[in-house]
């Protein structure tokens, strides 16, 4: 049966051969290279933006400023226009005939535009004060953010203020001042964790071209949600929905990070200049002016009994957005503790404004950071009354049916069963002692994205199938697509052929975020199929002179059950629905779902490590990662997953951050200065897959994107603390960072 | 010089990096660019059969050399045992990394034909891969190790 077993990607052949196509191997007739020139200060006045300078240039056609282009939102210019509000803002446009000479009029120009500069405010704590001047005078929801708030946290109090802090969001039951009154030890640390960036290893891209006739504007681009930035170009150069077409191609990662960004400019640039223009981010300049997780400080205060109940947590998040709201604000809140049964809970979330690049969402984004904070907190309880961490997770864990803090309570999840394989599991009950070994847990979930989604099945006359949908594939989603129409129809996987089609034609899905691709339009696509497997069965039922339900659909056969002799071909039942003259409907299957129920995805990390107490640094000796998936459609793509999301965790713990200098300058601009982890930093590693099925996704399924980088981070904390002794509270735990530590006899863990 | 076995001459302008004369004279888009400053390995090709970042060689400075590009390994459109293996490990996800991936893979198995793990992690740490966390890659190249005749 298709599935529940490993299937090889469909499109794998094409990305092994060198044939798949991206975006920047796009080349239109008549192509222009577009090119900008980028803010060299967080925060100044543009005095004078001298343009001759760069139409000097041989090969350049125009140059364009905010003055010429006012596109994008207030808090959200594609243009400067007057102030710059971080390093690496866009103040102009140029447009080339070449690439070359693209790069040569921006740099000529940028040497010469004229700035006033003034003092920036790059600490969120400076930013709060009610007398710190205004990064951004417009104070705005910020679409982008509202749209991938994915799971959805509603707040139970959010209020807009006039000041820096755009959002603030606060999660209360109970009384914890009674709560820690009745505990038997009080905690309180702060915790920060960096500005993290997706680095998805294909820059920021587009072309985009116009229509002469209609005026329309159609647009090439790698994207993980290609009706959101049909939506945004729509809104930014105010064109009705029907003017512009995103065509989304290959995407050469995404992680959260490539949704929306520089379409709006591609557009308006060719709208502006009537020619086919490319807009493809060098590397520094994706990591200057993208949308990285935002840096956080956390404090926590935390009650707990002799026996490990948990009696409050108190605590707050300080989300430095940059240059415009766009902090996961509500999911942190919602996920500091949350999933843990505690009477007394009052978390509170700000985001706030700072001169630097906007943020972003970054695969379980709030969840990284509030985890960290949480699972290095009990680590700490743990360790200070002598609890094993596993059972005092489990004797705290909230169940189906516990309140969730914003009331609403938790759907079936598999918190617990994570942790009890955990337990089981021989890396843990085989633990040893040795030199400088230590282990760390950490456990932490996702509450999962849903949104409405719709999928069409067509059907072609030689018995292959078309599953259309508009969803974009960055994980291998159409594989499990296939799979899933093969197995409702009966059918071979390669019968099937699975399209992502563009915003003109495709039925609706949201973005590929949020772990809710295969768990919304999946179930959409699960509905098609069994549409279209009825219309088969109508056909050959009539066709075969047999009742429907004595019918079955078997290696492309329609068979009457039983009668292994009476058959007739799915390819002839199709021929038969579409043709001269034909008889029958074509066969053509629709689905369409609401907004399901949410399935939590929980994860649960045991690593093992070994820390240099020479250098201070920490070697993971070995990893295992515990993930609730639901139910595996497709296993092979499933371990994909929770792999590149551990590693991903083992870059937030060890060696990922976004630096600035304190004159707001970008120090790891280039990617020799940020670090990735590489093979050689990746443990051995193993994957265990818990299937505790949701009542709501297809056979059962569960998102599976985000899960596997939550807690990664804190486990790695906490085998470091269980090794050394030492309690790093701020991500990443680099050698650097933690030698100072060990040599300066910091508290003991 | 000889691009996957046929021979090329053009003019280009001193400043033209190799990558860009693969990608946009020669059409051979399989090679990407991830970074253009050496430090990702998406732009690897096989340069006089040793792997090289295309992104930091001038065209000029491949005046005469053999290179082999990612479009060169399946012959006549059968896939070679190195991307089957890719494919079959779920090597991929975005495939940004691949073709980089695969051509450092190649040439690691023509100077070492049977690795060992480590020996695969750190021949290929020079090649970043954001989504995959490089397991998956470390299993195809072995299997592919495995498939020779001994
Ligand atoms: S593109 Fe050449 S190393 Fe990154
Ligand atoms: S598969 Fe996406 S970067 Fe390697």
């Amino acid at each position: 049966m298709a599935v529940g077993a490993p299937a090889a990607r469909l499109e794998g052949a094409e990305k092994v051969s060198g044939r798949a196509r991206y975006t920047e191997d796009l080349r239109l007739p008549g192509m222009l290279h577009a090119r900008l020139v980028l803010s060299p200060h967080p925060r100044a006045r543009i005095a004078r933006i001298p343009k001759e300078a760069a139409l000097e240039v041989p090969g350049i056609v125009a140059v364009y400023t905010g003055a010429d282009l006012p596109i994008g939102t207030a808090a959200r210019r594609a243009l400067a226009k007057e102030e710059v509000r971080y390093t690496g803002e866009p103040v102009a446009a140029v447009l080339a005939e070449s690439e070359a000479a693209a790069a040569d009029a921006v740099e000529r120009l940028a040497s010469v535009v004229e700035y006033e500069v003034m003092t920036p405010i790059l600490d969120p704590m400076d930013a709060m004060r009610p007398d710190a001047p205004a990064v951004t005078a417009v104070i705005l929801a910020d679409a982008e953010a509202a749209a991938h708030a994915a799971a959805s946290a509603g707040a139970e109090d959010q209020e807009k203020r006039p000041s820096n802090i755009t959002n603030h969001v606060t999660y209360k039951r109970g009384d914890v001042e009674a709560g820690l009154r009745e505990a038997d030890l009080v905690i309180e640390r702060t915790y920060t964790t960096p500005r993290v960036h997706q680095l998805y290893i294909e820059p920021q891209c587009a072309v985009a071209t116009t229509d002469p006739a209609s005026g329309h504007v159609t647009i090439y681009t790698a994207t993980q949600g290609q009706f959101f930035v049909r939506e945004q170009v729509a809104k930014a150069l105010d064109l009705p929905l029907q003017s512009v077409r995103v065509v989304p191609l290959t995407i050469g990662g995404g992680f959260g990070g490539k949704i929306q960004l520089i379409q709006p400019m591609a557009a308006a640039l060719a709208l502006a200049s009537n020619r086919p223009v490319r807009l493809i981010l060098t590397r520094s300049e994706d990591l200057l002016l993208s949308t990285p997780a935002p840096e956080c400080v956390m404090t926590l205060k935390t009650g707990v009994k002799k026996d490990g109940t948990l009696t409050a947590i108190e605590g707050k998040l300080i989300f430095d957005s940059g240059s415009a709201p766009a902090a996961p604000t509500g999911i942190g809140a919602l996920l500091m503790g949350g999933y843990y049964r505690v009477p007394h809970f009052h978390v509170e979330a700000f985001e706030v404004l700072t001169n630097k690049p906007a943020v972003g969402a970054y695969r379980a984004p709030g969840a990284t950071q509030a985890n960290f904070a949480m699972e290095s907190q009990m680590d700490i309880m743990g360790r200070a009354l002598g609890l094993d961490p596993v059972a005092f997770r489990l004797h705290n864990a909230a169940a189906e049916g516990d309140p969730m803090p914003d009331g609403k309570p938790w759907n079936r999840i598999g918190l617990r069963e994570v942790l009890e394989r955990l337990q089981r599991h021989p890396a843990w009950t085989g633990r040893e002692t040795g030199d400088g070994v230590g282990y760390g847990i950490a456990v932490g979930g996702w509450p999962g994205g849903v949104e409405s989604a719709s999928a069409c099945m067509r059907a072609n006359t030689d018995g292959t199938f078309q599953v259309v949908t508009g969803a974009i594939d960055v994980t291998g989603t159409s594989t499990t697509f296939a799979q899933i129409a093969a197995d409702v129809l009966g059918l071979p996987v390669d019968k099937i052929q699975v399209i992502t089609s563009d915003t003109d034609t495709a039925p609706y899905a949201g973005m590929s975020a949020g772990s809710k691709t295969l768990y919304t339009v999946g179930a959409a696509l699960q509905i098609a199929a069994e549409d279209a497997r009825r219309q088969i069965l109508e056909i050959a039922a009539k066709e075969m002179e047999a009742h429907v339900d004595d019918l079955e659909i078997a290696n492309g056969q329609v068979r009457v059950k039983g009668a292994p002799g009476r058959s007739l071909a799915v390819a002839e039942v199709a021929a038969r629905s579409m043709r001269f003259g034909a008889k029958h409907p074509p066969i053509f299957g629709a689905g369409s779902v609401p907004s399901p129920k949410t399935s939590p995805g929980f994860a649960a990390h045991l690593v093992k490590a070994r820390v240099d107490r020479e250098t201070g640094a920490v070697k993971i000796l070995g990893h295992v990662v515990f993930q609730d998936v639901g139910f595996a459609v497709n296993p092979a793509a499933v371990d994909g997953q929770i792999r590149g999301g551990a590693v991903q965790a083992i870059g937030w713990g060890l060696i990922e951050a976004m630096r600035y200098d304190e004159s707001g300058t970008l120090l790891t601009s280039t990617l020799s200065d940020y670090p990735l982890p590489r093979a050689s930093d990746v443990p051995p590693m193993d994957v265990e897959f818990i299937e505790v099925r949701s009542q709501y996704g297809p056979y059962g399924a569960k998102g599976v994107g985000e899960p596997p980088i939550i807690s990664g981070g804190p486990a790695i904390a906490n085998a470091v603390a269980d090794a050394c002794g030492v309690r790093e509270v701020s991500l990443p735990i680099t050698a650097e960072r933690l030698l100072a530590a060990l040599e300066g006899g910091r508290p003991r863990a | 010089m000889t691009v996957n076995g046929r021979s090329v001459s053009a003019e280009v302008e001193t400043r033209f990096l190799l990558v860009d004369f693969l990608r946009h004279r020669l059409r051979l888009t399989g090679t990407h660019v991830g970074c253009a400053h050496g430090a990702c390995g998406a732009c690897t090709i096989l340069l006089d059969d040793r792997p090289a970042r295309s992104c930091l060689v001038f065209a000029v400075q491949a005046d005469g050399a053999t290179i082999r590009t990612i479009e060169s390994l399946a012959q006549d459109d059968r896939l070679s045992p190195l991307q089957e293996e890719f494919r079959n490990h779920h090597a991929l996800q975005c495939g940004y990394c691949t073709p980089g991936m695969l051509m450092a893979a190649t040439a690691l198995l023509a100077e070492t034909p049977d690795p060992t793990e480590t020996q695969i992690k750190e021949y290929m740490a020079g090649n970043l891969c954001r989504c995959t966390g490089y397991q998956p890659i470390v299993r195809a190249v072995k299997a592919t190790a495995a498939r020779r005749p001994k």
